[in-house]
Parts: C-alpha cells; sequence; structure tokens
C-alpha cells in the first residue's frame, strides 16, 4: 500500500500509471463541469462515474463512509438557508406555509441543485487526494514550468499543516499528563480554555519557522540573491515520464470538457427546463 | 603543518536581549582533514559555535559579534547568501526540524539541486549517499514518518550529499538508542577513513567519539577550557571531572589506578587499551608476564 493523502492505495493500482500533471489536469477541468450542468441527474451521473474510477484505482471505497456526515449536514445547511430562510417571494410558486415561513418550489428546487454541484466536486477533490500524494502535486506543477518558488512553498505549506497538527497533539497530550482536559466539559468550556492549546502551539510553530529557516539555509538555499538563480536540476522530474496515454488522457479531459460546453450552450442540454428529476419532482409535490 | 581551513581569533557572541555571552574570546584553528571532537555541559556555547562556522550566527541571529570567525581565509559575514553553506555543512541535533521535504529522496536531492548539480551528478551522489548510509529502502517514504535512527541517517546523508569540505554534526545521535547511535558512528568512521572531509562533531556519547576524534575541544560557560590531541586532551582528568565532563568508564578505573600509584602511564582511551595495559599491570604485579 502506498499512502496517499487521504488514505492508502494498493501498489499495484493502474493509478500509479497516470502522469501526476493528468490526475492535477482531471481535479482542475472536471471540477469546473458541475458548474456547467443544472441538471442534478446529470451530476449525480457524474458522481457515480468518478467513484467508477476510484473503484477502477482500487480506493478502498468504504473510505467514503467518513464523508457521510459531512454531506448530511453540508445538505442540511443549503436546505435550511435555501428553503426556511429564502425570503419571500411571491412570484414564486408557494407549496406550504409553515407559521410564517413560505415554501417555495424554486428555493427546494435550488437548493437541490446547488447541493448537486458541490457533492461531484468534493467526489473529485477526495479522487484525488485519495489517488495523489503530496509529491505528485509537486511534480504536476513543475510539469508545467510553475516556477520552483512557488511550488516550494506550496509543499512547505503542506508539510506545516501536518506538522501543526501533530504539535497539537503532543500539546494536548502533554497538558492532559498534567491534569488539563476538555473532555466531557461543555462547548463553551472548551472554547474558552482552548487558549489553553493554541499559546503553546503558536510558541511551537514560531520555533519550527526558526528551524525550517536555518534548515534552509544550511542546504544552501536562498530566495533571493545570485544562488537563487542558480539552474536546478530538478531530479524529481526524471522520475516521471508523459507516456502516451497520459497524452490520449489529457485530450480526453479537454475535448470532453469542449463536448460538455458545446452540449450546455450549443444544443441546450443540462438545463432545469430539460431535467428529469426535476420534472419529476415537481409533479410529485405540486 | 596542514592547511588551516577555520580560524576563530578572539570571537565573541552575544544574542541579542541576553545579558551574558553565549561565546566568550574564543581562539582555535581547525586543520584540513581533522575529525574534532567539541564536548561540553548543556548551554556552554557548542552550538552557537556550530551556527558561528556556518554562517548561521550572524546571518539568521541577531546578537553582538567581536573578533573574527574565518572559513578557508574569509570571514563567514563576507560569503554571499548560500555560498558558505557549499563549503560548511550542519547537520542539526533535531532531524525532524531540518526536514524540508517530501520524501527521503528529496530531502537526499534537495541540497544538491541547491548546488546547481547536473540530474547524473545527482544520481551519482545519490547512489553513494544511500550506499554509505544504507537509506536505499526507505527512498520513497516521508521523512517524518520512519524511526528516529532513520531520521538522524536522513539528517546526516543530506548533508552528506552536498559533500561540504566542513561537516558540523550538532549532537547527531542525541535521540537515539545505542545500536542506532553506532550505525551514525560507523557512517562516520568511513568518512573519515575516506579523509576527504573535516568533521566536527558535538557529542556526549564519549565512547563512540574518542576512537575517531583527532582533538578534542571542550567548552563550558561560553569559555573554550580545553583544547588537544584526544590523548593528551584526556590526560587532564581532575579538569575535566571539574567541569562535568564524564569520561568512559574505562578511563576513569585507571585514572584512579594512577591517582593511587598503580600506574603512571598515559590513560587508555578505549576498552582495547585498557584491556592490553591492565593485563600488563596485572603481569606485572602477579610476577608472570603474561596472566592468562
Amino acid at each position: 500500500m502506498n499512502k496517499t493523502m487521504l488514505g492508502y492505495v494498493p501498489t499495484e493500482s493502474p493509478i500509479y500509471e497516470v502522469h501526476p500533471f493528468v490526475k492535477l489536469f482531471f481535479l482542475l477541468i472536471v471540477s469546473l463541469y458541475p458548474m456547467f450542468i443544472a441538471a442534478p441527474e446529470w451530476n449525480a451521473l457524474l458522481m457515480v462515474i468518478i467513484f467508477i474510477l476510484m473503484w477502477f484505482s482500487r480506493v478502498d471505497l468504504r473510505t467514503m463512509r467518513i464523508y457521510i456526515p459531512m454531506f448530511i449536514s453540508m445538505g442540511s445547511i443549503i436546505f435550511i438557508s435555501y428553503v426556511l430562510f429564502g425570503g419571500n417571494h411571491p412570484e414564486y410558486v408557494l407549496l406550504a406555509r409553515v407559521f410564517v415561513i413560505n415554501i417555495y418550489w424554486e428555493r427546494i428546487r435550488d437548493a437541490i441543485v446547488v447541493y448537486f454541484r458541490i457533492l461531484p466536486m468534493i467526489v473529485t477533490m477526495v479522487f484525488f487526494l485519495t489517488t495523489s500524494r503530496e509529491r505528485d502535486v509537486i511534480v504536476a506543477m513543475r510539469s508545467i514550468k510553475v516556477p520552483f518558488v512557488v511550488t516550494y512553498v506550496f509543499a512547505m505549506a503542506l508539510r506545516s499543516a501536518g506538522m501543526v497538527l501533530e504539535d497539537f497533539h503532543i500539546v494536548r497530550e502533554a497538558e492532559q499528563a498534567r491534569g488539563f482536559d476538555t473532555i466531557g466539559k461543555s462547548l463553551a468550556y472548551k472554547i474558552r480554555k482552548y487558549v489553553m492549546y493554541m499559546i503553546p502551539l503558536f510558541a511551537l510553530s514560531l520555533r519550527r519557522s526558526e528551524e525550517f529557516t536555518n534548515a534552509l539555509v544550511a542546504r544552501g538555499y536562498a530566495f533571493t540573491g545570485e544562488v537563487s538563480r542558480v539552474k536546478r536540476a530538478d531530479y524529481l522530474l526524471t522520475h516521471y515520464s508523459f507516456k502516451p496515454h497520459d497524452l490520449v488522457l489529457t485530450v480526453l479531459v479537454g475535448v470532453s470538457f469542449v463536448t460538455l460546453l458545446f452540449f450546455k450552450y450549443g444544443l441546450g442540454y443540462f438545463n432545469l427546463d430539460t431535467s428529469i428529476f426535476i420534472n419529476w419532482l415537481f409533479r410529485i409535490i405540486s | 603543518m596542514a592547511n588551516v581551513i577555520i580560524e576563530i581569533k578572539n570571537y565573541s557572541w552575544r544574542y541579542l536581549n541576553t545579558t551574558s555571552p553565549a561565546l566568550t574570546n574564543i581562539n582555535l584553528t581547525v586543520e584540513e582533514g581533522k575529525f574534532i571532537g567539541i564536548i561540553g555541559p548543556n548551554g556552554s556555547g557548542k552550538t552557537t559555535l556550530a551556527y558561528s562556522l556556518d554562517g548561521l550566527i550572524p546571518g539568521q541571529y541577531n546578537g553582538i559579534k567581536e573578533g573574527e570567525v574565518l572559513v578557508y581565509g574569509k570571514e563567514v559575514e563576507q560569503y554571499a547568501r548560500g555560498e558558505l553553506q557549499r563549503s560548511v555543512g550542519v547537520v542539526f541535533s533535531d532531524p525532524e526540524s531540518q526536514f524540508t521535504a517530501m520524501t527521503v529522496e528529496d530531502e537526499l536531492v534537495f541540497g544538491m539541486e541547491n548546488l546547481g548539480m547536473s540530474v547524473p551528478e545527482i544520481r551519482e551522489r545519490l547512489e553513494w549517499v544511500t550506499e554509505l548510509t544504507d537509506l536505499k529502502p526507505l527512498l520513497m517514504k516521508p521523512p517524518y514518518e520512519i524511526s528516529g535512527g532513520q531520521k538522524q541517517r536522513v539528517a546526516l546523508a543530506a548533508v552528506l550529499a552536498m559533500t561540504p569540505k566542513v561537516m558540523i554534526l550538532d549532537e547527531p545521535t542525541s535521540m537515539l538508542d545505542p545500536i542506532s547511535r553506532k550505525r551514525i558512528f560507523e557512517v562516520l568512521e568511513k568518512l573519515k577513513s575516506e579523509g576527504s572531509n573535516t568533521i566536527m562533531v558535538i557529542e556526549h556519547s564519549l565512547e563512540n567519539l574518542i576512537p575517531l576524534a583527532d582533538r578534542m575541544i571542550l567548552l563550558s560557560g561560553g569559555e573554550l577550557v580545553l583544547e588537544d590531541e584526544t590523548r593528551r586532551f584526556f590526560q587532564k582528568m581532575p579538569l575535566l571531572l571539574e567541569k562535568g565532563v564524564h569520561p568512559p568508564g574505562s578511563m576513569q578505573f585507571f585514572y584512579e589506578l594512577t591517582e593511587n600509584g598503580f600506574i603512571s602511564n598515559l590513560l587508555p582511551l578505549g576498552i582495547d587499551e585498557a584491556v592490553v595495559e591492565l593485563e600488563e599491570l596485572v603481569g606485572r604485579k602477579s610476577g608472570y608476564g603474561d596472566p592468562r
């Protein structure tokens, strides 16, 4: 098993045959699809396709269970804010009136549309994170000649995120060992006492920054000056080659996006008026 | 006399907002190719000395400097940013704090890329350094997910890969168990046998350091208290004990024998020497040439 940013993927997974750039390109382009698709059934289909790709990449789909609470809470927030706090709209179709709240069909429809737009974006991101390592992101960025400083700062950000979490656990354990524990206490108490974690964590972060800077200087790295202009060999990229199938996949993703635009703006697909699901739901509700 | 590569003259350093200097009036010369051991209690200025030689002080720290720190005849401040680090490499005591990359391989390659090496050169050096430090199986792992001993080896290898002429190791085995500690010193032994580097090691584990060190330095309270060739250094046992240095047990045992008039030889540096000397002593006392 190889560790990825969000889990583990078997070493024999076909995803390792794909160049990191293709994975990043897939993420960036496919994440845009839902923006152009209003009909929920098409976005649901997109999700199914991504799940199939995850299964094909041998990602353990059971890991998706951890996102279920997030999907539910996100859906609830969208539904409440659109349907219950959507305001008064006399021009909309009124379905019901609960106390002082008017329930409109259009607000329900919009909540569903937004929800089904966000879901595939998240699933696409999860697919990328479960099949990529931090290194893949760096390689992808360097493959398209993103300046080293930018990719390096990005890599440092990824690394420091992990380090802060690790430090947080250390601080919490150290404080628990000295009798300070917020487990079982009220939320207000936890928020009030959170500063007890934050102060040492902040001090640790400052120290980490100093050590990191020292390490960079000690390795002969400088962001400015003559040394910064040294031509870097980018040894990392020598492990990766852009093979014909990578080109085919890149073209496929690109062509599919252009096709989507053509179907949307040229042939009028993916709109709400032609949505089978929305029309069916309207018939049911009304 | 061999080529002097480091010269420290009347050097004092005081960190900003501190009342007493971290280092006071240090005078020291280091010859090319030598293995130097630096010892002293905590807070004696060992790390400050290491940072001063790598240009981290005064480059990265605010403070007041007096005197001169010359590396290859040039003041450390006069080197352009990143230039001195091509000649002087530092391995910090906390390996994790010096990791700058996402995999062990990237970590080892990072410094070489900064030096502007070509891909074939990097590949060749990577091969050499992973062989030397036995890191090949770990190349694709994140450096913060490996064991403490492996982390120390990665930190050492990352600096080694840059092949600096001077290597300074600040307590490279401070977090290690005896076996891992031994492995680090085995790497240092190999390096010493190659003879191409000047190595300065700050270390508390004297059993491992003494057999390798050509010269020893004792720092205490920011002052250079003693500096000599290793064997002569450890003959000054009363001073070492007074300064809180605890030489290996065998050495202390022979010191007691000397104090009680049993022997008058130089103190043995290691177990092997101690055994030979003890055999001689026992043979002499019992009237037999060979005590066995």
